[in-house]
């Protein structure tokens, strides 16, 4: 294989330009990289270091007790739970839902179906703000489950089902129809063929729909904003860090808020190191295809 | 359910005990118990979209004549109608929309193009280039936003400081809260926090131009420009007017990361139409007086102003699919 792809040669002038090109890229990636560093580095630091300010991004001296003081004080084990809770939350929804609906739209005909479609897409494009979350906390208030992290579970997935739907119909298409017809005619019904014969061969797109899903309500941030303006105990982290920015003693907490947002950095940095195929995967297949 | 019982006492009463069912009836059968499971898995999703977005659509209309203030609701006639043509600071930041998205996507799109050419060359480390390219993307905007906030702080701001020290700049900026930054600073912030999506797109979108077309370009002696302006940019154009779309709605569409870096300041600099009217709908921390029925009729301007925008692109896009 290797000898059949023709090795490129460069001459010392193509070499000196690819290696500027590769200087600039690399220049490129510290500038990127550089504000999360920056806060992950500086987490580290004491308070009285990071309000001097200066131009060193590494700590004088390395200390851990902003985590401890983020941890305790600022209730962040509470917003850490409350953002685990809703992002998992939101993954499993997302996942039940899309693949069932993603599956009866790919093999079902039935009445109104290009209807229903049309609908869930004019609503990917019909965009009118935040005025929806007005209803739909009153309609949270109404039905007395605006003190539990229910609401803001199941309206971040109900609003983000239409592109996992997408995705899902899409990959279901792709697999041969005399799988399901097999199935039948060995004695499945619709669901099981659905559950046993079919939801197995989606693996690829179920790891890409928890992934999205999974950042979706981990980066939810104006919805629980709104859901718990009156109630920190149900904070997710976006929230959390934001409020003791707006606290008013904002330059006190300097340290707090660095150790909070590195808390909300990292396991989603994690996830993307460990799975970023699936990222990108899943954001070209939902948008250029879909 | 019902329906799928007496359908099957039915068939047990047609069929003699101990003949096989005939196929026509058990493919019958088959199809009809699928179809109510079929109804009962699209149940959960159709609820959604029921509750999650057609309801806050329809409950939009029944407010716009209302000064609701989410306690009690007064009807008002034509007044938020008359009051909106008047508004001097929402057609304001109607116009900072405009100025935000022109910039954004003027910055943003170029540079996506560029790293994805840069990237295609088959330089060493480009899976783990895009990757760190891509990693702002996957960061919440909210706490991007706050990160920048550290950022571009005046005294002890790390971008002052780094820019002192190298001897670019004097006397430090206050970024956020001068007029003749804050919008730059937002600006930048959003082509970080955004770019690498885009140029993953175009990355994807240059994979599928076939090689030997390069190959046959540089035997003809054709240099990096004539490459990218006769070959990539043509070969990509369908990929580049998705992803100008999808650019243009997000770039009208934000407001989140500006809410967290500079909440529209100073004064109403980088007050963006969304974030003018989350303001009027949920109050802000000075003035708690909500507005929602007002901001309900906003809010279907603002739908009204992106879907303008989106069908005026696509209008263009199409002329100059004829014109190349």
């Amino acid at each position: 294989m290797a000898k059949n792809r023709a090795q490129i040669v460069y001459s010392p002038r193509q070499k000196a330009y690819r290696f500027l090109l590769w200087l600039l890229l690399l220049f490129s990636t510290v500038v990127v990289i550089f504000p999360v560093a920056y806060v992950i580095l500086g987490s580290f630091k004491g308070n009285q270091e990071l309000l001097l300010g200066g131009a060193n991004i590494f700590p004088a001296q390395w200390i851990t007790q902003n985590y401890v003081d983020a941890w305790e004080q600022a209730s962040f084990a509470a917003y850490t739970r409350n953002s685990l809770i809703l992002s998992v939350g939101v993954m499993v929804l997302s996942l039940f839902v899309s693949t069932m609906a993603g599956y009866v739209f790919s093999r079902k005909t039935f009445w109104g179906k290009e209807i229903i479609y049309g609908v869930f897409t004019a609503f990917m494009f019909i965009n009118v703000g935040s005025v929806s979350l007005r209803p739909l906390y009153e309609l949270a208030v109404g039905m007395q489950i605006h003190t539990s992290m229910w609401p803001v579970i199941l309206f971040s997935a109900g609003g983000g089902q239409a592109t996992y739907i997408f995705l899902c119909r899409g990959y279901v298409n792709s697999v041969p129809r005399e799988l399901d017809e097999a199935a039948r005619i060995d004695g499945c019904s619709f669901f099981q063929t659905y559950y046993r014969i079919i939801l197995p061969m989606l693996k690829p797109v179920l790891a890409t729909i928890a992934i999205l899903s999974f950042r979706q309500g981990w980066n939810e941030y104006i919805m629980p904003r709104v859901f718990t303006m009156t109630n920190d105990a149900l904070r997710p982290l976006t929230v959390g860090v934001n409020m003791l920015k707006n606290a008013g003693d904002g330059a006190a907490a300097w340290n707090i808020m660095f150790a909070g947002a590195t808390i909300a950095i990292i396991p989603i940095l994690i996830v993307f190191i460990c799975f970023s195929r699936y990222f990108m995967g899943g954001l070209t297949a939902g948008a250029v295809k879909g | 359910m019902l329906s799928v019982s007496t359908l099957d006492s039915e068939h047990l009463q047609l069929r003699p005990t101990n003949r096989p069912p005939r196929p026509v009836n058990k493919k019958m059968r088959l199809k009809e118990s699928g179809s109510v499971a079929a109804g009962l898995m699209l149940a959960p999703s159709l609820i959604f979209l029921c509750v999650c977005s057609i309801y806050p659509f329809i409950w939009i209309f029944r407010y716009i004549g209302y000064d609701y203030n989410g306690f009690v609701a007064r009807p008002v006639g034509f007044r938020n109608f008359t009051r909106m043509f008047s508004d001097v600071t929402f057609w304001n930041s109607v116009l900072t929309t405009f100025e935000y998205a022109f910039w954004k996507l003027i910055i943003i799109i170029p540079l996506a193009l560029l790293m994805a050419v840069l990237l295609n060359q088959k330089i060493r480390g480009s899976s783990f280039f895009r990757g760190a390219f891509f990693m702002p993307t996957v960061i919440a905007t909210s706490i991007s936003g706050m990160i920048f906030t550290f950022i571009f702080a005046t005294q002890n701001g790390i971008l002052n400081n780094l820019l002192q020290a190298v001897g670019l700049m004097g006397s430090p900026i206050n970024w956020l809260m001068d007029q003749n930054f804050a919008m730059e600073a937002v600006i930048i912030l959003s082509v970080w926090a955004g770019f690498g999506n885009y140029m993953l797109y175009f990355v994807t979108g240059m994979t599928s131009i076939s090689e030997d077309v390069y190959e046959s370009s540089r035997i003809d002696g054709a240099n990096a420009a004539q490459t990218f302006f006769r070959i990539t940019l043509p070969m990509l154009a369908p990929v580049l007017k998705v992803v100008l779309m999808l650019a243009i709605t997000g770039a009208f569409k934000d407001y989140e990361a500006i809410m967290v870096l500079t909440d529209g300041g100073p004064g109403s600099r980088t007050n963006v139409m969304f974030l003018y009217i989350f303001k009027l709908i949920f109050g802000t921390s000075t003035n708690a007086r909500m507005q929602i029925g007002y901001g309900a009729l906003l809010s279907l301007m603002a739908a009204v102003i992106v879907g303008a925008v989106t069908i005026i692109y696509n209008l263009v896009a199409r002329r100059l699919d004829d014109v190349v």
